[in-house]
């Protein structure tokens, strides 16, 4: 999956490390690593604290149905839309 | 790692072997069992590469001797949580598990997953099963709950009792979707959303931008719950 150009600080290695840690196994090691040299030994704890926590609350939210908010809902309408997210979801069965 | 860390893995990993609302502690450790299954059921991984998940039968790789309903009900959580359906969840519900152990067999393997994957990413090994407690499950159902967003009752901030848990008021929760998706068992709402709020962030921080909470800023932090989102193909 692509990477870059978020300015969000040590983004390459996060991001690398949420891919490894759910899908990639052989590269987890490094990955962690990786963020614990960039960012320090905490947060590649929390990263991994915040990567675990939405790897389980996905499955709350999709094993529940439950749609979005309807402030949220308005707010992404058009995107939504643009995308095709909102036809995905109607085809789902 | 933060001390509110570890002591809120550790009690949501303890409550698992405790008898819940409507699944003994045994049970819920075999639910727990089948979670860690799932991750190497051959059946699994032939429908998550399916176009369909439907057009491909089967047998799970089961660990354990619960009931079967619960087991596809486990198996489509943990391997494939982006195509699950409102019908899909009808016909699990039309086969005997009533809605009120699903969502609790939903949050056992929420806490699973949230564990284990913490473990797997931090390089520990995973965590031996807690000690099972021996009784009976409470079997209360909160008296107002209606089903009023996604597919499953659930138990909305002003329609509480006297007699509910304060699974809202307790955390600051202000009540959204995503909190009222277990509540309809509100004891394992309360056990998912404890541990939660202390690995992500809990509702008065999240959009305090001018502090950061974590070792990680409130940027880098919504950045991985993104990719985690999109990896796993969630909807919400």
């Amino acid at each position: 999956m692509a990477t870059g150009g978020s300015g969000v600080a040590g983004e390459a290695e996060l991001l690398a490390f949420a891919d490894a840690a759910l899908y990639a196994g052989n590269s987890l090691a490094a990955a962690r690593r990786a963020v614990a040299a960039r960012l320090g030994d905490q947060a590649m704890i929390d990263a991994a604290a915040v990567i675990a926590g939405f790897d389980a609350i996905t499955r709350v939210a999709d094993g529940s149905g439950i749609p979005l908010e309807p402030p949220k809902a308005e707010a992404t309408a058009e995107w939504r839309a643009r995308l095709g997210i909102d036809d995905y979801w109607r085809r789902k069965v | 790692m933060r001390p509110e860390l570890a002591h809120a893995l550790d009690t949501a990993w303890q409550a698992l072997g405790r008898p819940g609302v409507w699944w003994t502690g045994s049970e819920r450790l075999h639910i727990l069992s089948e979670t860690r299954a799932a991750r190497r059921c051959a059946l699994c991984r032939q429908r998550k590469t399916a176009l369909s998940p439907h057009s491909v039968a089967g047998r799970h790789d089961a660990a354990t001797g619960l009931r079967s309903d619960a087991i596809e009900a486990i198996h489509r959580i943990v391997s494939d949580p982006g195509r699950l359906s409102e019908g899909w969840y009808r016909r699990t519900i039309q086969s005997g598990l009533s809605d009120g152990a699903y969502v609790e067999l939903l949050a056992v393997v929420a806490i699973t997953t949230a564990v284990d994957t913490f473990d797997r990413a931090c390089g520990a090994p995973l965590r031996a099963a807690p000690a099972t407690v021996s009784g009976e499950p409470t079997r209360r159902r909160p008296a107002r709950a209606q089903t009023r967003q996604g597919w499953i009752p659930n138990l909305a901030p002003e329609y509480l009792t006297a007699h509910d848990p304060p699974l809202y008021s307790a955390a600051g929760r202000i009540g959204g979707n995503v909190h009222r998706a277990l509540s309809l068992v509100p004891e394992a709402m309360m056990q998912f959303w404890d541990m939660f709020e202390t690995m992500y962030l809990p509702q008065h921080a999240m959009r305090d931008f001018g502090r950061e909470y974590r070792a990680i800023a409130h940027a880098q932090i919504e950045m991985l719950a993104a990719r985690v989102a999109v990896l796993n193909q969630c909807v919400y």
